[in-house]
């Protein structure tokens, strides 16, 4: 319970002194003690363990348009800072914080954590190879850190956490943009060539955050499925940890967009027509990007040099029916399985689907 | 329901990707390798060759890394525009920097000592909860701004743009650092600040005025107060919070030195316009309609460790600091004279006569 004669003296002695004390007339919400329960077992005081009492009520709108942190009072002389996104159902998951303290403790330094010096001379095609490969993740690296970024300032502080893990998520992608530029410039290689990024406009084009969420769905999925072959891709215990750190990386992101959709899904179910047009428009500048300079690179590898390459085009087919297929795994699980019969159709073959006749359309 | 029966009755080969080895023979600059120093592979050792040259402009808008060969066929425009020339954005240290965030991430959940937080009086966890409040609020936009100018930094100044994506991450430990400080030891969130300056960084339109007023006043005012950070610490969780965020601000202060005083080499005329710049944002952290009536008055509070008159003595000191701080950072950027020619905000100027 409050001490009310020493906050009564507190007060005095600032008033004397001409400074403000309102500050100290505000109700506390008293007892909120999170230190409690930060146990190294715990790991540590997590940003969870804070929504307690007040603190831990997620509103369903957030009616405030200044940087007001959730639960403190406001100063309504504050100007509004330009927040657009004031809905729980548009940003919220329930995993953030968590997401987030995790993202810190698998904090890794692309400097120190890759084993630099097991690189070695694997041959000029494969170094070749290696390198296209490269430039094209440090380009979604780059372009995930800038979409992801320009969000930020759009969410308002009712949703904190969201911010709080977004931020981790730039970060993550700020690194594999640099790792993988430290692998094509550390081995005798260079650069290789830009891709067209014609699949790239539906993350920067984005007038809504979960239309951001669904293009990142699908990119993020169908990278991930890249990034779980490393064992077979990597000729270097430099590469396999790359491959490795990426993945759990973006193994977090997703977590958090499929949930996110997941939740939207269930609360706003309205709007699944519109969620599905975002797809289509993903897919679509997927499909006719038409840069197969990803996947040639991979069948190089996979050839050990390209003479083997054409060779090994069915063993790349296989992994892009794969990256398909763990796309529309991801939407199953945010209650959008429906998007199995819906698939633009250049995707479809990618994935060996049958073209489905209006008619034989398989109910979901 | 879709049976796995059903779906691999229905399933045909996959079609193949196209094989195009166009790119096994690119002319971009080949044979290049990098060696792992004392600290591992950085940057720094990677920036050789062509690889390492900053182009004064970029015309580039898209991803491409700055080397990397131009992509056959018709390719979009992905943002409207980037800020293309290098004074624009640029700093000789951002890469340095980067590296540096990179190897020093600590986490708020178990770097800070948490168990050291014992009781205090009333009076000065009230005291303490309002400061965080406050500075929760504050470092929440100071995550939003980097954020924003991500889009406008072109993929040639990467270094750039990688420290600014370090910034968004280290201000969103220090949020959560200041929240979780505020929400642990039996206090709560209480005023919120409102005003001193925030509004003025988010709205700028300028990189460089941005970073004038983020980088270079904003936090590096708040850098020299997390620096005396003892002065308000109760206990070893609250001076480790202050020690490792002021770690953090001293990247984001040096950023903002080493951006200007590349533009001002660059661009010496652009100096009046930072001036310009710095007498709003000036004006607005002195003017008393935009303090944060929590913020000093527990400032002080907990300087004075209840002590009000020592808490303004104290206060002052701080105070003080912060402008010579302020003074030789700009100093050091190639805008010295602030002082000397009167353009100094006078009650800034009047804190150098204390004690
Ligand atoms: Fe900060
Ligand atoms: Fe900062």
């Amino acid at each position: 319970m409050p001490d009310n004669d020493v906050i009564a003296a507190a007060k005095e002695r600032l008033e004397q002194s001409g400074l403000p004390s309102t500050w100290l007339d505000i109700p506390v919400h008293w007892g909120v003690k999170a230190k409690e329960q930060a146990t190294p077992e715990n790991g540590g005081l997590r940003f969870q363990m804070l929504n307690v009492d007040v603190y831990g009520e997620v509103p369903e709108y957030w009616d405030n348009n200044t940087e007001i942190p959730r639960g403190a009072v406001p100063d309504t002389r504050t100007e509004q800072m330009g927040y657009s996104i004031f809905n729980k159902a548009e940003v919220w998951s329930d995993l953030c914080a968590d997401l987030y303290e995790d993202a810190i403790a698998d904090r890794w330094n692309s400097s120190a954590d890759i084993p630099w010096d097991s690189l070695e001379p694997i041959g000029a095609d494969l170094e070749r190879a290696v390198c296209q490969i490269a430039t094209l993740m440090s380009e979604y690296g780059w372009t995930k850190a800038q979409t992801t970024g320009r969000w930020l300032q759009e969410i308002s502080y009712g949703y904190i956490e969201v911010k709080l893990f977004l931020g981790t998520v730039v970060f993550d992608a700020a690194r594999m943009f640099e790792v993988w530029r430290k692998r094509a410039l550390a081995n005798g290689g260079g650069m290789g060539r830009g891709g067209r990024n014609w699949k790239f406009l539906p993350l920067t084009q984005s007038y809504t955050f979960s239309e951001f969420v669904v293009a990142s769905i699908m990119h993020d999925s169908m990278l991930l499925t890249l990034l779980r072959r490393g064992e077979q891709l990597a000729r270097t215990d430099a590469e396999r940890r790359i491959y490795q750190l990426c993945e759990q990386d973006l193994e977090r992101h997703l977590a958090y967009f499929v949930d996110h959709m997941r939740y939207l899904m269930l609360k706003e179910p309205v709007r699944r027509e519109e969620i599905h047009r975002y797809m289509n428009k993903a897919e679509w500048y997927l499909a006719k990007d038409g840069d197969d300079t990803l996947y040639s690179a991979l069948a190089v590898i996979m050839g050990d040099g390209r003479e083997g390459a054409e060779e090994a085009m069915a063993d790349v087919a296989e992994l892009r029916r794969e990256q398909i297929e763990t796309y529309l795994g991801y939407l199953r699980q945010c209650h959008l399985a429906d998007r199995q019969d819906r698939l633009n159709e250049e995707l479809r073959k990618w994935a060996g689907m049958v073209e489905l006749e209006e008619e034989e359309k398989i109910p979901v | 329901m879709v049976t796995a029966d059903k779906l691999n009755e229905l399933q045909l080969e996959p079609e193949a990707p196209e094989l195009d080895l166009s790119w096994l023979n690119l002319d971009t600059v080949w044979g290049v390798s990098a060696e792992p120093g004392r600290k591992g592979l950085t940057l720094q050792q990677i920036n050789k060759t062509i690889y390492g040259e900053i182009p004064t402009t970029s015309e580039d808008s898209s991803a491409r890394p700055r080397g990397a060969a131009p992509p056959e066929g018709a390719t979009p425009r992905m943002t409207p525009w980037v800020l293309g020339d290098a004074t624009e954005t640029f700093s000789d240290s951002a890469a340095l920097l980067y590296d540096e965030a990179v190897s020093r991430q600590w986490s708020s959940a178990t770097d800070i000592p948490w168990d050291t937080l014992d009781e205090l009086p009333e009076d000065i966890e009230r005291a303490m909860v309002q400061l965080c409040t406050s500075l929760t609020e504050v470092e929440f936009i100071a995550g939003d701004v980097p954020g924003k100018w991500l889009p406008r930094i072109a993929a040639d100044h990467f270094e750039s743009g990688l420290f600014l994506m370090s910034q968004v991450m280290d201000e969103a430990r220090h949020t959560d650092v200041f929240r979780k400080r505020a929400l642990a030891n039996g206090g709560g969130l209480l005023l919120q600040g409102g005003g001193g300056g925030l509004r003025q960084i988010l709205e700028a339109e300028d990189f460089t005025q941005m970073s004038s007023m983020l980088h270079i006043l904003g936090e590096g005012f708040v850098q020299s107060l997390f620096r005396l950070g003892e002065l308000i610490a109760h206990n070893e969780a609250e001076k480790r919070i202050f020690r490792l965020a002021a770690q953090d601000e001293s990247r984001h202060v040096a950023y903002g030195v080493t951006h200007l005083k590349y533009t001002l080499e660059h661009e010496p005329e652009k100096a009046e316009e930072v001036h310009w710049t710095l007498d709003m944002f000036e004006d607005t952290l002195v003017d008393p309609d935009q303090a944060n009536p929590g913020l000093a008055g527990a400032l002080v509070y907990l300087l004075g460790d209840g002590d009000v008159d020592e808490g303004w003595r104290l206060f002052w000191h701080v105070r003080r600091k912060q402008v010579l701080e302020y003074l030789h950072r700009l100093d050091v950027a190639g805008l010295g004279g602030r002082l000397e020619t009167g353009r100094l905000h006078p009650s800034l100027a009047g804190a150098l006569d204390e004690n």
